[in-house]
């Protein structure tokens, strides 16, 4: 009866979940082309492409730019936020939140508009700094800057709410006790509720470190903005979909998959086993 | 201490608190605002004038026009599409992970708990990072560009599933499952009689979700539609950009796709997220609180 009840998900697990990820791995120790078996040849083949290493450097960068963003950005804001009046720091919450609508495709849309100084609404601080151009604008602030920007803006938001929920759940006689003790807002919040809130801020970080090594989108459609901002292979999923779509070769494009995925897998399997965040009893 | 010597003491770390939060609005806010504004100007009021000028309605008509009835309503089309596949993984998702949560809460059964760590595993792994893998096993399916295909692929929502068990085994009353267990409810009674009805704020939550991932899916639809008729929105609007060249500042064509139209397109795109988010903003953050960090 348990099974009847968990059946629309578990087919849905297997197909969408577990299946793939042992196709691709099955796949990825064969010559897709005649299917003949041929061992680790297309992790040689990956392995031996000097794109892949250049694009391993480029996400590692964009990664380290977005997550220190992310954890200065959400962190600093949301004990800021805590010390405002109720009224105001959810309207400030609100303005953070909204930017969390404009995902995927829109993002970069709504950005290479922002990056441009032409039409920008930054454009007089672009002017300001000698930006003249989006190649100025973005050469400034180089590709990763570019995309930890635009990852920044639409998910840091939803953190921020979560963050602000965290810490108003904090025991209040906690914060009274501090007060009495003669604590100051500043130390109120890097002494006292910076520490209790640490554990989510590693538990995003982590989360936004596995989400970034898959960067796939904002990369993608750089070319939006013309041919010379194109990055076909600027990350390591984009060269993924280069093996499989552009050379037709489905067996190195799993065997850079099923890395990728790995490192996902391993990230998760940490977060589960060697910590608490997760409840699964 | 008097109160004029602790004033300047107090202000400094105010005002850089007060600046450093001016600062994040603008960053936020700006290039929102500015998108729905500019969606109002023609071309050469975006070049030329102030970034914040309010454009005429007759602008606006005309490049709404131009928008709609570009490549024979194509961008209705995609709406039309963005809306199935919507509803579709929606609909799907709840109809899976609502039942599944429900047993993983109140049930034991063998593998249950490998059930859950292979959901949180799923979860937790960017759905990013399983695009190729899934491309691949449609091409071996034959579903790629068909509808099926996407709607099945979003249906699968692990996210969903642990929402809905942290929900049934917090927040069901032990008292009265027991009680109706008594009154001689079976299980499915149960769960469509007393469980269902106590679920509709996780119901809730977990469609919300579910839309927000599929209406803004894009890399998933980008790899596995290959027919332009069966684009979504975010795939689209891609589409419409590099068709028209409409983001290169090159010289001009005659694609009637210029730099308002792309910006009205994205509007479209964002508009119905930002609504569902106005509308269900309350509940989305205690939602969020009592489910995972996961946002």
């Amino acid at each position: 009866m348990s099974y009847l009840f968990m059946l629309p998900y578990l087919v849905l697990l297997f197909m969408f979940g577990v299946f793939p990820v042992l196709y691709a791995f099955g796949l990825s120790f064969f010559d897709t082309i005649d299917m003949v078996f041929w061992g680790l040849t297309n992790y040689e083949f990956a392995f031996n492409d000097f794109r892949v290493p250049k694009s391993a450097v480029n996400v590692l960068t964009f990664v380290s730019l977005w997550v220190s963003l992310t954890v200065l950005g959400v962190a600093v804001l949301s004990l800021m936020l805590d010390s405002l009046g109720r009224r105001s720091a959810t309207t400030l919450r609100t303005i953070f939140f909204l930017p969390g609508a404009v995902t995927s495709s829109a993002i970069v849309v709504l950005w290479l508009f922002v990056l441009d100084p032409s039409v920008s609404p930054f454009q007089s601080i672009f002017h300001l700094v000698g930006w003249d151009t989006r190649q100025n604008v973005i050469s400034g602030l180089s590709f990763a800057g570019v995309f930890a920007i635009m990852a920044y803006f639409s998910a840091s938001g939803g953190w921020i709410v979560v963050f602000g929920g965290a810490l108003s759940s904090l025991p209040t006689e906690v914060m009274e006790a501090a007060r009495i003790d003669g604590a100051n807002r500043f130390q109120l919040a890097t002494r006292i509720k910076l520490p209790m809130i640490w554990r989510s801020v590693v538990l995003m970080a982590i989360l936004s470190f596995a989400a970034g090594l898959q960067l796939f989108v904002e990369p993608q459609l750089m070319s939006l903005a013309g041919q010379q901002f194109s990055q076909v292979d600027w990350s390591l999923n984009q060269l993924a979909f280069q093996y499989a779509f552009k050379m037709g070769d489905f067996g190195a494009s799993a065997a850079l998959s099923t890395l990728l995925v790995g490192t996902s897998i391993a990230i998760a399997l940490i977060i589960i086993f060697a910590t608490k965040f997760y409840t699964i009893d | 201490m008097s109160s004029r010597a602790a004033w300047p003491r107090i202000s400094i770390g105010r005002f850089f608190v007060f600046a450093f939060l001016a600062f994040a609005v603008c960053f936020y806010g700006i290039p929102l605002l500015w998108l729905f504004i500019a969606g109002t100007r023609s071309e050469g009021s975006l070049f030329s004038d102030p970034p914040f000028t309010i454009g005429t309605w007759d602008v606006f008509v005309r490049t709404w026009t131009n928008l709609t009835t570009y490549n024979n309503f194509q961008i209705g089309t995609w709406a039309i599409n963005s809306l199935i596949y919507s509803v579709g993984g929606v609909a799907l998702s709840l109809i899976a992970s609502i039942p599944a949560g429900y047993v993983l809460a109140l049930s034991e059964f063998p593998g249950r708990k490998l059930i859950l760590v292979v959901t949180l595993i799923a979860m937790i792994t960017p759905s990013t990072a399983v695009v190729l893998p899934i491309f691949l096993e449609m091409n071996l399916l034959g579903l790629n560009n068909t509808y099926a295909g996407l709607v099945l692929a979003t249906g699968f929502f692990p996210f969903g599933v642990y929402l809905a068990y942290i929900y049934f085994s917090s927040a069901l009353p032990k008292g009265v499952m027991d009680s109706a267990r008594v009154d001689g409810c079976n299980r499915f009674q149960l769960f469509t009689r007393i469980a269902l009805p106590l679920a509709r704020p996780i119901v809730a939550l977990v469609a919300f979700f579910s839309f927000l991932a599929n209406w803004s899916n894009y890399f998933l639809a980008f790899v596995l539609l290959s027919d332009d008729k069966l684009y979504n929105l975010p795939v689209g609007l891609t589409a419409l950009v590099s068709g028209s060249g409409a983001l290169s500042n090159l010289p001009a064509n005659d694609v009637p796709i210029k730099k308002p139209e792309v910006i009205l397109a994205a509007v479209l795109v964002v508009l119905p997220v930002f609504l569902v988010f106005i509308v269900a903003q309350r509940f989305v953050r205690s939602g969020m609180l009592s489910g995972a960090e996961k946002g």
